[in-house]
């Protein structure tokens, strides 16, 4: 990594409210990349990080403070285990808003999923029954969360790989009830309603017809791969490959459906070259472009 | 099953021997369907997610440690030290509080007594990494605090600023296994090391402490007023020169800024 001068750690600056890009596409930003996304020039809407990277301080803030300065930016956390039974973590409420107050992201997401349990934290998006009761939890932490931050978040449909016998309803109407419910926005994962369509028998299609397109904020690509699981195939949802022709048909649909919305590319592991991942984000702004969409209503 | 009652269970199904994902617990797999993907396949996507993320934070925070011991050992370790001491929390930069102590009990790396001062090492350099930005005291700031409040001031050491005591040369093993080609013998029996790893604006570093200065700084962390301090590292170190540790220190930006709301 290059080396970086400056005179004080303190301050990155102030940046002003974003409002929503102009341009609809986004990748995420991730550490390989930080370089050439400083020095280069690229044809990006915006760019996604996980706050959680950067709770504390030092070189990785100083460097999103420089990341900023050229492009919008969205905070899209992992670790405030929303659909755990127990109360949000207030320390990992008050670390985040610290970023949020700092880098004025124009979105602010997490996902409908849980990773505590007692004191531990499992650090994946693990799977919830979807019954009234989870709503409820749910619903008790989103809200939660908005009070603290003084704004909407947007919360992502988790790509699963467990159904439960006690859900009492299907996950595109948790979605839209949970939406409902708190004011919050849904931030549709086209991946992961293709995941847990195929490993869980159900149509991505309908998922797309059931979402109430007034609550998207926003919506994800990455790529899975296919595991074999006994006598059949389970796909994971990865975030280690190009994102795959069925999932740019579903989005194509979702877009037609609900109208434009910031759309990210996310690639996790096995990270290729920026190049790569720009030419997703190209693909979507060429899609998005044949349809000539207007732009969703806020 | 209550939300509650799931969530300890699975968790505990998550951190449980490997092999207790084939034969899934009862009260698990009847709450779960199942089609046809097995339930023990698909409880292990999240399992492999689970120990996978977490093995690489670890590969992340302990490269020294790594070239050591090679990565499959220290995977190995990873493995293990995870399912018993699983994140608190979701912050997961500065995981691995307690490594140490876990390597010290595990029997395999009883031959490499040195290993759980390297992980200590390495923790430290990572949390020196991810600190908080907190403000350095400044000599503009200190020469404002009126000669005769001096001695009762207490000096905190800043978020970054950690010290390591061990019996073995770490900095010199640092520099030693972390060249491209490290070749030759090192002598573990060198001495050992009085170390501060800090970070002062953006590039972490480790500094050899002589005796005096690790014990003045020790006595600062520990909250002790500069009076008091002075006195009693003289009286172990005659020779302990006052002036120019402050000055030292003070350049390096290891004291926190005494104006907390600036």
């Amino acid at each position: 990594m290059k080396k970086l001068m400056v005179t004080t750690t303190k301050s990155y600056g102030s940046f002003p409210p974003a409002s929503l890009p102009e341009e609809p596409v986004g990748i995420g930003l991730r550490t390989p990349h930080y370089e050439d996304v400083l020095e280069t020039d690229l044809k990006l809407g915006w760019l996604e990080v996980h706050p959680e990277n950067y709770f504390g301080g030092g070189v990785h803030r100083h460097l999103l403070s420089e990341a900023r300065k050229k492009y919008n930016l969205s905070l899209h956390a992992v670790g405030l285990s929303l659909g755990s039974d127990e109360p949000v973590s207030e320390e990992h409420l008050r670390q985040f808003k610290e970023l949020i107050d700092i880098f004025q992201p124009f979105n602010v997401s997490d996902h409908a999923s849980w990773s505590a349990s007692g004191n531990a934290h499992l650090n994946d998006l693990l799977p919830l029954p979807y019954t009234q009761a989870s709503l409820d939890k749910l619903a008790r932490n989103v809200e939660t969360s908005q009070e603290y931050f003084g704004r909407k978040i947007l919360i992502e449909n988790p790509s699963t790989y467990l159904a439960f016998e006690g859900n009492e309803m299907h996950e595109d109407v948790f979605m839209n009830t949970l939406a409902e419910m708190t004011g919050c926005g849904i931030l549709l994962d086209l991946n992961n309603i293709y995941v847990q369509a195929h490993n869980h028998g159900y149509d991505a299609w309908s998922y797309i017809e059931t979402i109430d397109p007034r609550h998207v904020g926003e919506m994800h690509l990455a790529g899975h791969i296919e595991q074999k699981a006994g006598d059949g195939i389970i796909l994971v949802d990865t975030h280690s490959r190009p994102v795959k022709g069925d999932v740019w048909d579903l989005y194509k649909h979702a877009v037609e459906k609900i109208g434009v919305v910031p759309t990210l590319i996310e690639w996790d592991t096995d990270i290729p070259d920026l190049a790569t991942i720009v030419a997703e984000a190209d693909k979507a702004r060429a899609i998005i472009q044949n349809l000539e969409m207007p732009r969703a209503a806020e | 099953m209550q939300l509650s009652e799931f969530q300890a269970r699975f968790k505990d199904l998550m951190l449980d021997n490997p092999k207790a994902l084939d034969n899934p617990p009862q009260d698990i797999a009847a709450f779960c369907m199942e089609g046809d993907i097995p339930l023990s396949e698909r409880l292990k996507v999240y399992r492999n997610n689970i120990v996978g993320s977490l093995t690489d934070v670890m590969l992340a925070t302990f490269p020294m440690m790594e070239k050591l011991v090679g990565r499959e050992f220290l995977e190995m370790m990873a493995r293990s030290f995870i399912l018993e001491h699983p994140p608190e929390n979701g912050c997961l930069s500065t995981y691995g509080d307690g490594f140490a102590e876990f390597i010290e009990g595990f029997e395999l790396a009883a031959s490499l007594p040195y290993l759980p001062d390297v992980a200590r090492y390495e923790l430290a350099m990572n949390k020196a990494y991810y600190a908080a930005d907190d403000m350095a005291l400044t000599a503009k700031s200190l020469g404002q605090v009126p000669p005769e409040d001096l001695a009762d001031l207490k000096l905190a050491l800043r978020d970054n600023v950690h010290l390591i005591v061990s019996a073995y040369p770490l900095n010199a093993l640092s520099v030693f296994v972390m060249q491209e080609h490290a070749e030759g013998q090192f002598d573990m029996g060198q001495g050992g090391d009085k170390l501060m790893v800090s970070r002062p604006q953006l590039e972490t570093q480790t500094l050899i402490l002589k005796d005096d200065e690790h014990l003045a700084l020790t006595k600062l962390h520990n909250g002790v007023t500069l009076g008091e301090m002075v006195e009693q590292v003289l009286e172990n170190f005659p020779e302990f020169d006052f002036q120019s540790f402050l000055q030292k220190h003070i350049a390096l930006e290891t004291f926190l800024a005494l104006n907390t709301n600036i």
